[in-house]
């Protein structure tokens, strides 16, 4: 069953009991007040018929001393017709409550009588004939006789008003739980209004649609509960957003892998069968070996960069403090050979918190892209300098640039932005990678700002050694020069 | 003559494609940029073109859709071997799909498949005063015609289009017999002895020493 519908049904229960109840209550009260009130006015009449049956026994003339049975009923009689509009019914009874005069309708009926003595005056209602009638009981003292007097009044009006109550008051009822059950309805509909927009939301999300968000409709508790139910949502969605596109990393990761291994195995295989299976001349046998040897290289190349990432990937480093100066020097004998190009190295002295041969790494590799991407005679500069978040370590040239739509591809595994061009300076488009896996491991992140035509600047931060910030400061900024176009 | 465009980045592989097809008697020409590509094919005509996918420049299914229009028979030549990858290739309108690393005498096969599918393939091989009509299946020697088995024309057809290249008896045993070859079956060189027999070729149709046979034929 809906639970707006369970919602309905009770409010219409405890409001058709309450209903009830009041209307019950209610007509009952005003009946009861007018049957009281009738009652007395019962009694009233009583009385005063018994007054003036006294008044009147005392006019009998003196030659009786006792009330003779023919007086009584005279007198009734009198009685009986002395009332201003309506014809009063009575009935006198003597001292062995033998009936002495009776109106015409009076019920026979004696259980009034023997409750009646001399002290109390008793009532009743009775019914007759769907007529109901409030019969008053008493004593009369007339001429040393002790007659009972009784009367009968009719209240059949005060019944019928209350069954008119009962009539008209089951009308609102039916009418009032109507409205009401209307009213609940669109009440109770909209009080579960999010429930079922959260219903909603989960059978979408079932189904798969998991951007699909529940509408908050109220501020209530199911307005607390949609809010923490779409946060949920928001929480999972995100999650599985970053785990598709965990695999779909892997997948085109493992995709640019087969591709890259293929590239060279194809060339090393088909000249070798070419060479097996042909006689070639000099020239041919000469360009097939070499093919062979420089596509062997470069699949030896990639699979040990291959290796290096995976290496660093499990590795747990050893963080050491280290002097710049070793790891400038260090470059600077590494690209000393490299003749082509103006290298511009400037640096602060300090120390810091690294992995020395990781960040050789980095740096050389971050060099070596430099290289590739200038031209001959280009100029590089290599800056390390201390910053409020540590040193941070510059490599700028002034090469070919980088689109920027390519810049978050770069950092992938085996993406080349210009692949016959980094081929042909003998890149696997891994370098980058390797960097990025290494700068993970120190905490920090490989920034790169780049524009097309006018090169590149890589740039991270190590923690720098605390009291070295001061000497910094005094420190005057070397600044050397290696390579052979000063 | 016919003249084959080949289309891949990688130089080695471009050569590797370009020595063995000239080898086969084509005109071969090769480019490594997808946009030079494009402008080689407006410029000249060519009668078949080899084509890798992940090129610079423009990707080979870009160049697909230059070359479409044109009607010229197109072999993708790629690293890509997943299904979905082929079928594309193929529904673009390419006439075969090549994987990387591919042999060079099914690189030459399909070529001549396609070629003849097109009707522009040498439909008649000739080798000395031996001639093989591809179509009619008839060999004529010196014009007279040799009856020669199924098995025994195909090793024929296969050692006339590979001249000068040992073929290995594994090779020539799955081409011929489409089955897998475990070394110790003598039946391939039954089939040999009699095709050189048939064509007087005892001289021409050299044995190579733990390698198989090949045709020799002076340039």
């Amino acid at each position: 069953m809906k639970f707006s519908l369970k919602l309905l049904l009770c409010t219409m229960m405890v409001l058709a009991t309450a209903l009830g109840f009041s209307g019950y209550y209610f007509v009952n009260y005003v009946f009861e007040t007018s049957i009281a009130r009738e009652a007395q006015q019962a009694l009233d009449d009583d009385s005063i018929l018994r007054f003036a049956f006294e008044t009147a026994a005392l006019n009998v003339p003196a030659k009786y001393d006792m009330l003779q049975d023919q007086t009584v009923e005279q007198i009734a009689s009198n009685l009986e017709t002395g009332g201003q509009n309506t014809r009063r019914m009575l009935r006198l009874c003597d001292e062995q409550k033998n009936v002495l005069y009776m109106s015409d309708g009076f019920v026979a009926d004696d259980g009034l009588l023997v409750q009646t003595d001399e002290s109390t005056r008793t009532w009743q209602v009775v019914r007759l004939d769907n007529r109901f009638y409030i019969r008053t009981g008493s004593t009369v003292n007339a001429l040393n006789r002790v007659l009972y007097l009784e009367t009968m009044r009719n209240v059949s009006e005060v019944f019928e008003e209350r069954e008119l109550g009962f009539k008209v008051y089951r009308r609102v009822t039916i009418l009032m739980l109507f409205l009401g059950a209307l009213i609940m309805h669109f009440i109770s509909s909209w009080l579960t209004r999010p429930i079922r927009q959260l219903t909603k939301a989960t059978k979408h999300m079932a189904a798969g649609e998991y951007d699909y968000r529940a509408r908050k409709v109220s501020n209530d508790e199911l307005g607390q509960l949609t809010k923490d139910f779409n946060r949920m949502a928001e929480a999972l969605e995100n999650n599985m957003n970053e785990l598709e596109a965990q695999i779909q990393d892997r997948e085109d990761f493992v995709a640019a892998f087969a591709h890259e291994l293929k590239t060279p195995l194809t060339s090393i295989i088909g000249y070798a069968d070419m060479l097996r299976s042909r006689k070639l001349d000099e020239e041919k046998s000469f360009l097939s070996a070499n093919y062979i040897y420089t596509e062997g290289k470069r699949l030896e190349a990639m699979s040990l960069r291959l290796l290096e990432i995976i290496v660093t990937k499990r590795q747990k480093i050893e963080m050491q403090l280290i002097s710049t100066d070793s790891l400038f020097d260090y470059l600077q004998n590494m690209f000393a050979g490299e003749r082509e190009m103006d290298f511009c190295f400037s640096r602060e002295k300090a120390k810091v918190w690294a992995e020395p041969n990781l960040i050789k790494t980095v740096l050389v590799n971050l060099v070596d892209n430099a290289c590739k991407a200038s031209e001959a005679g280009g100029k590089i500069e290599v800056c390390g300098s201390c910053t409020e978040n540590g040193y941070r370590f510059d490599v700028r040239d002034y090469g070919i640039g980088i689109d920027n739509k390519e810049l978050k591809n770069i950092t992938k595994a085996f993406y080349m932005v210009d692949k016959s061009r980094s081929r042909s300076k003998n890149g696997a488009g891994l370098g980058l990678a390797l960097c990025v896996e290494i700068l993970y491991l120190h905490k920090s992140r490989l920034k790169i700002a780049s524009e097309p035509g006018k090169g590149s600047r890589f740039s991270f931060v190590l923690p720098m050694e605390i009291k070295q910030q001061e000497n910094a400061a005094d420190g005057t900024a070397q600044e050397t020069k290696a390579g052979g176009l000063i | 003559m016919i003249k084959i465009l080949i289309v891949d980045d990688e130089k080695p592989i471009c050569d590797l494609i370009d020595l063995n097809l000239s080898a086969a008697g084509y005109s071969c020409a090769a480019v490594q940029d997808g946009l030079e590509a494009i402008n080689l094919i407006e410029k000249e005509t060519f009668d078949l073109i080899l084509l890798d996918i992940m090129l610079p420049g423009a990707s080979g299914y870009d160049i697909m859709e230059y070359i479409r229009p044109l009607s010229v028979p197109v072999i993708f030549i790629t690293a890509k071997h997943e299904v979905r990858d082929r079928v594309k290739g193929l529904k673009l309108g390419a006439d075969d799909y090549l994987v990387k690393p591919f042999d060079v005498v099914e690189l030459t096969a399909r070529v001549e498949a396609v070629l003849r599918r097109y009707n522009k393939a040498n439909q008649i091989l000739t080798a000395g005063d031996v001639s093989v009509d591809l179509e009619a299946r008839r060999v004529t020697k010196a014009g007279r015609p040799v009856a020669l088995t199924n098995k025994e024309f195909g090793l024929l057809v296969l050692f006339m289009q590979n001249k000068n290249i040992a073929l290995f008896r594994e090779t020539l045993y799955e081409k011929v017999w489409e089955e897998e070859y475990f070394g110790d079956s003598r039946t391939l060189d039954l089939h040999v002895q009699r095709l050189r027999k048939k064509l007087g070729w005892e001289r021409k149709l050299a044995a190579v020493y733990k390698v198989g046979y090949r045709l020799e034929e002076p340039k």
